[in-house]
């Protein structure tokens, strides 16, 4: 008798929980399945666009969603692989149904995973890889990017390089950028700028370290061998550490101007740094913990600080961005289900932002399916406000949104 | 071990195929089919590289190498002269992969043991370097996309069936070789290179020939897989894709045929299922391979087959396995 | 190109060497000694510098002190790891297959331990006040930090030379390379050697975390990024040879300081394309000892 009692209580039981999941499958939400790396050197990224993320669904969920709709948020680790993810991917629209992909801090991995975007018509979010061709040759429809690229940022770098000119002459540049795609495209992009804002500039050597090299020396010698007016760099993450760090002691910042405009600026290398970090370098990064100086930018610092205990990186505000455009365009459309009205509503989405100054409200490009954002360069001066850094950007230089999207020349020179 | 697990293996053989071509009959998502596929490509990669390594006794850290020359063969003819080439591009692919083992055979297979494998990491790293800086043609490491197998085989469903008659041939193939005469003298060559000499066989045209054998499986595989991702990038040639399918071999069984292959399914559905719930992903999977190694020395195909040797009335059978191990 | 530069040049390459040295160098003491390849040798290089990065720039201790806690703490750790997990798959049939595996499951699981306790930000050292300066002389400066990097890399060469050849402790790890039955038989306790080799030799991998950290940043995932080139120097110099691991590693960090200058492009190319032709040309490795000793 005890057996059968028993048996009928179980399954009135899986009767239930049966009812509790399909109910709960009823609740509208919008489900986003994001690819951020978790482990290693990027995953730093992945952590604070997470976090982020997470918070942005958070505050969109406690004022009842959009259209009604709850949004869900699985993240997978990524491990920067571009074979693992994609698999991931498929997972997440054959399994779990997602309603949209996001993510990425690896730009190979974001050219990867729009090949899937495109194959399962899915839309998918790019929220911090900058490879300027997912928004030019690699277009597709249902990508979009809230965070700029390289091309913004180097344009802007060519703006700021111009205006130099007029202030303190200088004739040479050098390079140096890690050796692969991403090293590559930012110099070939800033000599495109330069040339198109008509700079004169000379070339006195490139340096092609490998990405997470750990010993520089013999590449700073060689720089200092070249004595150029100009370092640029193309780093990011810890090899922008690593190099000021072992450049520091040979007096190169004193002899040539540092000059690292896409991702030198971003607060985990502040952070790191501390006081190592020398005063008069010209940085710049996609997002500023100290910039611009409105309430919706501290607002947005102090509460990621709340909820993480630190200070966010620049990939963290992508994220936040990212899952803020996917609820307005769901609002405007009433469901996240209409994949093309979507699409639709994605293009030309104008919605305020923690790094939009006042005035200024950015906006997606139709026609490029990428943001357009004010970019700011900085210089490193003494600042205490964010710890553990003690320095941060100020003496800002602001560039205006329209100058930076890539112009038709940019498109043709580079069709495959 | 060549007269029974000969017919063992034609069993092993036979149930594999079965049940994988239940798969899009039987799948409730596309995503198992994806990974199914994933489990097959692997499978013969590991397959072929344990005809070098579990049979012949030569660890190459580089046939990378190879599956990536068969990937970027599908794919940058694909690349570059549309979708017609895919197949042509694997078929390029697979001949530069032999013919490029061929050549390095020369200068590898005159050197043994742990300089063998270094001599192969460092051409595999030579060879990732190339690929990976020749950007304007090989698009570097932001790879190529969009290689989507011409006609009827852009059906996911077809292509899938086509992954997995060609994946079942090769392993069949490669069963029949390692039973083969030549399969034996390989075994003798991991064991007694010297006698091997006495007994008038040619150990370097022997192992020369197995690592040609290899490679060219290999960079099959390298193919096929372009075709299930649609996108290839330079990872595939990396040293830590030849670590890979190491480690699946070694966890399957080195000293069983089938045991690669049930490696790399063990390790493809780990990596899959754990990554997928916990980012603690590394901690788990290498604890699971810790106590594999410590638990399970001769591998999960090799601990099984050890077990059935031990059922009663099959005491014989196990002088066989002395020999094999 | 200039005399000077040229000097400038050599010593940068001397300090890139020294680092390549110090990895390497335990990788080839523990290979040469118990002819074991352990593939986790980053991930102690790694847990090193996390724990001097905890006693200098959390706990504020001295920074030759973090570089003796860093050391010790990934050296017992070592010898946890030798004593526990790789000591029982000696002897097995594929040893050298297993051997990988297993010290790969370490590298998993190191770094996930690593991220449990200290996260994923960036963490950074500072370098001991009296070597933050650079010395000049004569058109050259070499920062003080890097000098004295590479005097320390000398002095472990010089006393591992020394230990290996002058004490009972080095004759019996000499002796344990070439038999250690007969060391067995002799009343040497052969697995407790290979232990406390192999922890010393993860001790200088987490010594030398500690002494990088200040030209690096303290990341996860140092400990895979480290151990191919280490492997090359350790080949390059044959297998289990100290002098030879030092001589190595000074081609291969010099051969790479003059390629980033006449060829930047492929500067990167070279340490793969000097390993290639060595292992076609001289298998045993470019620096190996006579025949006779290596029996």
């Amino acid at each position: 008798m005890a057996s059968i009692r028993r048996i009928a209580s179980l399954c009135l039981l899986l009767l239930l929980t049966g009812m509790l999941t399909s109910a709960l499958a009823q609740e509208k939400v919008i489900k986003i399945g994001a690819l951020y790396p978790m482990t290693g050197r990027s995953g730093i990224y992945g952590m604070d666009s997470v976090a982020a993320a997470e918070m942005a669904a958070e505050e969109i969920n406690a004022k009842g969603g959009a259209a009604g709709y709850k949004i869900q948020f699985i993240n997978t680790d990524s491990k920067a692989k571009p074979d693992y993810s994609v698999t991931v991917a498929k997972r997440y629209i054959s399994d779990d149904k997602v309603n949209f992909l996001f993510g990425v801090v690896s730009s190979a991995v974001g050219l990867a995973l729009t090949e899937v975007s495109k194959q399962e018509k899915k839309i998918f979010i790019g929220t911090d890889h900058a490879a300027t061709e997912l928004t030019v040759q690699n277009l597709q429809p249902y990508y979009f990017r809230v965070s700029n690229n390289t091309f913004q940022s180097m344009a802007a770098g060519a703006l700021y390089l111009k205006e130099l000119a007029q202030t303190k002459p200088w004739k040479t540049i050098a390079y140096i950028g890690p050796d692969y795609a991403y090293g590559h495209a930012q110099i070939e992009e800033l000599k495109f700028n330069l040339d198109r804002f008509g700079v004169k500039y000379q070339m006195v050597g490139e340096f092609w370290p490998k990405l997470f090299e750990s010993d520089y020396t013999s590449y700073i010698t060689s720089i200092m061998q070249a004595k150029p007016d100009i370092l640029v760099s193309g780093f990011w993450g810890g090899d922008t550490v690593a190099f000021i760090k072992q450049a520091a002691p040979y007096g190169l910042f004193e002899k040539s101007l540092y000059f690292h405009p896409d991702a030198g600026g971003n607060y985990e290398l502040l952070s790191a740094m501390g006081d190592s970090l020398p005063l008069g370098l010209v940085l710049s990064a996609r997002h500023h913990n100290n910039w611009p100086d409105t309430a919706m930018n501290k607002d947005y610092v102090s509460k990621f600080h709340k909820k993480t205990g630190r200070y966010p990186t620049y990939a963290a505000e992508g994220a936040y961005v990212g899952v803020y455009a996917i609820a307005e365009a769901v609002k405007k459309v009433g469901n996240p289900d209409d994949t093309e009205a979507l699409v639709k509503a994605l293009e030309g989405l104008k919605f305020q932002q923690p790094e939009d100054p006042e005035g200024f409200t950015s906006y997606i490009d139709p026609a490029s399916h990428q943001i357009v954002q004010v970019q700011a360069i900085g210089v490193t001066v003494p600042n205490t406000a964010f710890p553990p850094a003690t320095r941060m950007l100020g003496q800002w230089k602001i560039y205006k949104a329209e100058d930076l999207l890539p112009p038709k020349e940019w498109a043709a020179k580079n069709k495959p | 071990m060549p007269s029974k697990p000969k017919t063992a293996n034609t069993w092993y053989l036979l149930i594999f195929l079965v049940l994988f071509s239940l798969v899009p009959v039987l799948k409730t998502t596309n995503y198992q089919m994806l990974l199914a596929a994933h489990v097959l490509v692997w499978g013969l990669f590991a397959v072929s590289f344990n005809m070098l390594f579990g049979v012949t006794g030569m660890l190459s850290f580089g046939q990378a190498l190879y599956y990536g020359m068969g990937a970027y063969g599908a794919g940058l003819c694909v690349k570059y002269l549309g979708q017609a080439w895919f197949f042509p591009g694997m078929a390029l692919g697979i001949v530069l992969a032999a013919v490029t083992a061929w050549l390095l055979g020369h200068l590898i297979i005159r050197v043994s043991g742990v300089f063998f494998t270094m001599l192969t990491l460092a051409f595999g790293q030579l060879g990732w370097q190339v690929m990976f800086k020749w950007y304007s043609f090989t698009g570097g490491d932001d790879g190529v996309q969009n290689i989507i197998p011409p006609g009827l085989f852009s059906n996911k469903v077809i292509y899938y069936y086509l992954v997995l008659a060609l994946v079942g041939a090769s392993i069949w193939f490669l069963g029949r070789l390692s039973a083969s005469p030549m399969g034996l003298i390989l075994r003798c060559v991991r064991q007694n290179p010297e006698r091997v000499r006495f007994l008038g066989r040619r150990v370097r045209r022997n192992q020369q020939r197995i690592y040609i054998i290899s490679s060219l499986f290999t960079a099959l595989a390298g193919g096929l897989m372009s075709g299930v991702d649609y996108s290839i990038h330079t990872d595939m040639f990396y040293w830590t894709t030849s670590g890979h399918v190491i480690l699946m071999s070694i966890l399957g069984g080195i000293g069983q045929f089938f045991g690669p292959l049930v490696g790399a399914a063990v390790i493809v559905t780990i990596e899959d299922v754990v990554g997928a719930f916990t980012e603690y992903w590394s901690l788990i999977i290498g604890t699971v391979m810790l106590v594999m190694v410590l638990g399970l020395p001769r591998g999960l195909m090799g601990e099984i087959s050890q077990l059935w040797t031990r059922l009663p009335g099959r005491q014989q059978a196990l002088t066989t396995r002395e020999e094999g191990n | 190109m200039d005399f000077s530069f040229i000097v400038v040049q050599l010593i940068s390459g001397l300090t890139m060497a020294t680092f390549l040295f110090l990895i390497a160098s335990g990788l080839t003491l523990i290979f040469g000694v118990g002819k074991v390849f352990n593939f986790a040798h980053g991930s102690f290089f790694m847990i090193g510098a996390y724990v001097g990065y905890q006693f200098s720039s959390v706990w504020g201790q001295n920074f030759w002190l973090s570089l003796l806690c860093g050391g010790l703490f990934a050296g017992l750790l070592g010898m946890v790891a030798e004593f526990f997990f790789l000591r029982r798959i000696y002897g097995r049939a594929d040893e050298g297959g297993f051997q990988i595996l297993l010290t790969y499951s370490f590298i998993l699981i190191l770094d996930d331990l690593v991220k449990l306790v200290w996260g994923t930000e960036y963490k950074s050292l500072a370098k001991p006040p009296a070597l933050s300066g650079a010395i000049s002389m004569g058109g050259i400066v070499v920062p003080t930090y890097n000098v004295a990097v590479i005097a320390i890399g000398l002095a472990v060469v010089v006393a591992a030379w020394w230990l290996l050849n002058n004490t009972r402790g080095g004759r019996i790890a000499r002796a344990s390379a070439l038999d250690r039955e007969m060391l067995s038989v002799l009343g040497v306790n052969v697995p407790m050697t290979m232990t406390l080799v192999f922890g010393i030799a993860t001790a200088l991998a987490g010594m030398t975390g500690v002494l990088a950290a200040p030209l690096r940043s303290v990341t996860p995932g140092a400990g895979i990024e480290v151990i191919i080139d280490s492997l090359i120097v350790v080949v390059l110099g044959g297998l289990g040879n100290f002098w030879g691991a030092w001589l190595a590693a000074l081609l291969i960090g010099e051969v790479n300081s003059f390629a980033i200058v006449l060829v930047p492009k492929w500067a990167t190319l070279f340490s793969y394309l000097v390993m290639a032709l060595t292992l076609i040309f001289k298998p045993e490795g470019l620096f190996a000892p006579r025949k006779v000793r290596r029996v």
